[in-house]
């Protein structure tokens, strides 16, 4: 190796290979085993277990994201028929009052006017009867009339 | 004393070193002492920090934490573009450690005063600054790569050489070589020349002038790591691969 500088001298020079190489390789892989047991392999699962953490939280959050999704489209829709359904209701109680209202009417009309018919039927006797009255009593008196002017 | 400036400036680049080392025997073996005191504190800083960083793991991270998380994704980010998002997990941890070993490593030489501690040869700096590192890592990639396409792909990993035609056989038997060469080549040189000029530069003008090259010099220590870690991670990605294998470099 000495030849191929000026530099060299018989011992030492920039290119003096010598058992320093295979001492600093082997140095070199033990240095790779120990960093592998306190470096690579729990920093390395450090990095991967928080990727999947990461990762599950995300799916995880998407898919509570859906569902609430759901919950709310479903909600929204059971809102939906739930007016609708009220609406129904307010409609119909509408219409039934209407029809109470109306019936009611009806039947109101009609006792008013069957009163009436009574009074006027009741009114109708008692004219009759007081005619009746006053024509016995108008043949009383033109038979006492007449009974005084023939016994006179 | 080694200079690489001419000998025209002996006292005034007397304190400049190259190609010195401290030199320890371990077996009857040599080694380069200061190359291992600046890993040991690489790997010191690197350990510290990781089990700094994940002594209280927490879902949401805060300061070291977050900070080696930040480098993790990086690092996930470029193993995955460059070997591919169903492969990339088993190497992380080796394209990581090219990352920040190199890094570390760079920016150490860069920023902690190491020529402060002086030693009875050569000088502390950067790992990187020395061949036999950088011709380390790169064997091992080059380890890496085969490790990759053989227990992928079997036998049928040696059918790559002859992809696209025959004829570029010698060729891509060749970019075996090439590839840990220009790799640890292209790391040292950098970082040695990068070193060297910050320097020379001190040595001729101490104050305020090398810091414009200082900041380069982190840009590219920075890139120069990114670059072997990308390179690194594009060659195992390609050894994996079935067809079209010449698309990186």
């Amino acid at each position: 190796m000495n030849v191929m500088f000026l530099l060299a001298e018989e011992s030492g020079g920039l290119f003096d290979l010598d058992a320093t190489l295979p001492l600093m390789a082997i140095q070199f892989v033990i240095l790779a085993v120990i960093l592998n047991a306190v470096f690579y392999q729990p920093l390395g699962k450090a990095i991967d277990d928080r990727n999947d953490y990461v990762r599950s939280s995300l799916a995880e959050s998407k898919e509570r994201l859906a569902q609430a999704e759901k919950v709310a489209e479903q909600y929204a829709r059971e809102l939906a028929e739930t007016r609708r359904r009220a609406q129904a209701i307010v409609a119909e109680a509408q219409a039934e009052a209407q029809e109470i209202a109306a019936q009611e009417l009806a039947e109101a009309q009609r006792e008013a006017q069957a009163q009436r018919e009574q009074a006027q039927a009741e009114l109708d006797q008692q004219k009759q009867q007081a005619f009746q009255e006053l024509e016995k009593q108008v043949d009383g008196l033109s038979t006492q009339v007449l009974d005084k002017l023939l016994s006179v | 004393m080694l200079n690489v400036i001419p000998t025209s400036f002996p006292t005034l680049l007397a304190e400049l070193e190259v190609g010195q080392h401290l030199y320890w025997e371990v077996a009857g073996l040599k080694i380069h002492g200061q190359v291992f005191l600046t890993s040991w504190f690489v790997i010191a800083v690197l350990v510290l920090v990781s089990f700094i960083a994940t002594r209280k793991v927490e879902r949401v991270p805060s300061g070291f934490q977050n900070l080696m998380e930040y480098a993790l994704e990086f690092i996930r980010d470029l193993a995955k573009n460059q070997i591919g998002e169903k492969e990339y997990r088993p190497w992380v941890p080796f394209v990581g450690t090219l990352f920040l070993f190199i890094f570390v490593s760079n920016w150490s030489g860069a920023l902690v005063p190491w020529k402060l501690i002086h030693l009875p040869s050569g000088e502390l700096a950067a790992p990187t600054n020395d061949i036999n590192t950088t011709v380390a890592l790169a064997l091992l990639t080059s380890l890496a790569y085969f490790y990759a396409g053989f227990s992928k792909r079997g036998l049928g990993y040696f059918s790559r050489y002859i992809e696209p035609t025959p004829i570029l056989l010698p060729i891509n038997i060749l970019e075996d070589f090439t590839k840990p060469l220009s790799l640890s080549f292209r790391l040292f040189g950098n970082i040695l020349a990068d070193e060297l000029v910050v320097a020379v530069l001190v040595l001729l003008v101490p104050l305020f002038v090398p810091l414009p090259v200082m900041i380069l010099g982190l840009f590219t220590s920075a890139i120069q790591a990114l670059i072997f870690a990308t390179l690194a991670a594009a060659y195992i990605g390609e050894a994996m691969e079935g067809h079209g294998a010449e698309e990186h470099e």
